[in-house]
């Protein structure tokens, strides 16, 4: 009879030389225990490589200086995201499939799709593609999207946020394209190209919830679309 | 006592590790990043109370456990077991199926977010972080077969939402 905590003690290292050879032996003699001894070092194995692009975040450059309010920027972040449940969650599937099927939604000129489905993801093509590579926030085209914030997400991969009349929505670097995090559509605002990205609250959620640290000023900004080529 | 620049290292040294373990609380990427600044705020204010020779990982552990108690009993947070609508906001937020590396995290997430807080910190402490169980016991401020009792049941439950 294996007592389950002393296994798992065993299984984490803990048991002493002794308890630890008898417990070996006790799994080996069971393919029950063994089984189970299997899917929970899988089981950390994955918890571990799940969580392992947290570690791979970039550590802000000034640590424990900056004034905080904690509370005050949790319960405004926990408002944002309350803002947009359900009703717009249904609104954004239908703005997925406006942004799949038309083609439309963002950038102007072209006949190409803005986003294209590529193995699975959803990812910046045509006009979209472009200025998202090249457009620098503070130097805006004359047409097409806009590109609104640049920034780091908490895997360390480069994030935009752009805007049309339109739409506008958030695509981070994946795998050598821009996939497409959020799209959403901007009701009642069509035209009017000063919208600054991230004032659609679902998309200042989704940045919320995205960025790690501040947005990239206008050298690092240069600097990162620079490393992209 | 160390000095400012030698704990700042220090905290550089272990922030991922604190971020990741912020983040297993707070389930929140900005949440998570503004707990652990609030943690070397407190911890480079209070250096005084670390004690040269123990460790300063379990040290600042506790500190960000305790800060991020506080911090929903403070706000009256209630209930964080369950979380739908935050589940379909991260959906949401992924408007793919495709399953990579970051739902990897959100697939996990979603299953720890269903134990009980003192199963998540037992968890993160010591299936994501590798503490033993004694320093986990020490961080938390728990007797040991308290840990390992809470433990034995996160996992438990995680294996069944996650599948083997």
């Amino acid at each position: 009879m294996i007592d389950e905590q002393k296994f798992f003690a065993w299984l984490d290292g803990e048991l002493g030389e002794a308890d630890g050879a008898e417990m070996a032996a006790a799994v080996a003699a069971s393919a029950d225990w063994s089984r189970k001894a299997s899917d929970h070092r899988a089981l950390q194995s994955r918890l571990q490589s799940a969580f392992a692009p947290m570690m791979a975040a970039p550590i802000p450059d000034r640590i424990g200086v900056e004034p905080s309010d904690f509370g005050a920027a949790m319960a405004r972040r926990e408002a944002s995201r309350a803002s947009w449940r359900m009703p717009q969650w249904a609104s954004l599937a239908a703005t997925l499939v406006l942004g799949i099927g038309l083609g439309t939604v963002v950038g102007s000129g072209g006949t190409s799709s803005p986003v294209a489905v590529e193995q699975g993801r959803l990812v910046a093509s045509a006009g979209l593609e472009a200025a998202l590579d090249t457009q620098l926030a503070s130097a805006p085209a004359d047409s097409g999207p806009r590109i609104g914030l640049t920034f780091r997400d908490q895997a360390g991969a480069l994030c935009r946020s752009f805007s049309d009349g339109a739409a506008s929505g958030l695509a981070c670097r994946d795998s050598g394209a821009w996939r497409v995090r959020g799209l959403f559509q901007g009701p009642g605002r069509q035209g009017d190209y000063r919208m600054a990205a991230g004032q659609d609250p679902r998309l200042a959620a989704l940045i919320e919830d995205s960025i790690s640290g501040e947005p990239l000023d206008a050298a690092d900004e240069q600097k990162a679309l620079g490393a992209l080529r | 006592m160390a000095s400012r620049q030698e704990l700042e290292q220090q905290l550089r040294d272990h922030w991922p590790r604190l971020r990741r373990f912020a983040y297993a609380l707070s389930r929140s990427g900005p949440d998570a990043d503004d707990l652990v600044q609030e943690v070397a705020i407190r911890a480079l204010s209070r250096c005084d109370q670390w004690q040269a020779g123990s460790r300063f990982d379990s040290w600042l552990f506790r500190i960000t456990r305790n800060l991020w108690i506080d911090m929903v009993r403070a706000r009256g947070r209630r209930d964080k077991r369950s979380a739908p609508a935050e589940e379909a906001e991260r959906i949401g937020h992924d408007p793919t199926s495709g399953m990579e590396a970051a739902i990897d995290l959100q697939t996990a997430m979603k299953a720890m977010q269903r134990l009980p807080d003192e199963q998540r910190e037992v968890v993160a402490l010591i299936l994501i972080d590798g503490l033993g169980y004694r320093e986990a016991s020490e961080t938390l401020g728990l007797p040991v077969g308290t840990v390992s009792s809470r433990l034995a049941r996160g996992r438990t439950a995680l294996l069944k939402h996650l599948g083997g």
